[in-house]
């Protein structure tokens, strides 16, 4: 399984925080993506940054391990 | 002491921030702050209060990142950040940062080059709560 984190205003469209994925083999980050802004546009339309284990990941090819934790984020707002 | 990079809801005092990072040497000549607070007005509404949230698995190595690549870039003797989480009200502090080195010019530099890289990379996001209801402030992607 892949554990998939939402914060605060992806997380307020997509009405969650947290959802769980199953985890297919050689999946990478970007087919996760698209799958998951097919079904919430309204959610992904503002995502920007993605983020693998607690780490910033830029390059949507890497592919994902089972057990990953994937946060899909929109810009940050801190400070 | 308590730590020199914290995400915390409660409040923090400046005096004990600057007195943790002024003991960390007497070679310390200029200290530089930035205090962040909440404005009680925002894109021509009245904000009552302002809710934060971190995906603090990233946030806080984020933070640490900053104040290490800080130090290193400036020359700095110590620097300290704190960003609190959870709902601040109009008026209320919510990120503090103290840099310390041995001349102030690059204590003012690292100061504000720590507030802007902030903003920029550390994953907490804010939500002004007003009388008209809530949103979540959303830079565009």
């Amino acid at each position: 399984m892949i554990t998939v984190l939402f914060f605060g205003p992806v997380a307020e469209r997509m009405e969650t925080g947290r959802i769980e994925v199953e985890h297919v083999a050689g999946m990478r980050l970007a087919d996760l993506r698209s799958t998951l802004a097919a079904r919430h546009p309204e959610a992904f339309e503002i995502v920007s940054l993605a983020a693998v284990n607690g780490e910033h990941v830029r390059n949507m090819d890497v592919p994902l391990g089972d057990g990953s934790e994937v946060v899909f984020m929109s810009k940050f707002s801190g400070g | 002491m308590s730590e020199p990079v914290r995400l915390q809801f409660e409040d923090f005092s400046q005096d004990e921030e600057i007195s943790a990072l002024q003991a960390a040497s007497t070679r310390m000549g200029g200290i530089a702050t930035f205090l962040g607070c909440a404005r009680d007005f925002s894109q021509g509404r009245s904000v009552h209060e302002i809710g934060f949230e971190a995906y603090e698995r990233m946030a806080l190595p984020e933070l640490v990142k900053l104040r290490d690549e800080a130090i290193t870039r400036f020359g700095l003797i110590d620097a300290r950040i704190v960003h609190r989480l959870g709902t601040v009200r109009a008026g209320d502090r919510i990120v503090f940062i103290a840099t310390g080195a041995e001349h102030r010019a690059p204590a003012l530099e690292a100061c504000r080059w720590l507030i802007d890289e902030l903003k920029e990379r550390v994953p907490i996001w804010k939500k002004e709560i007003t009388p008209e209801g809530d949103s979540w402030v959303t830079p565009h992607p």
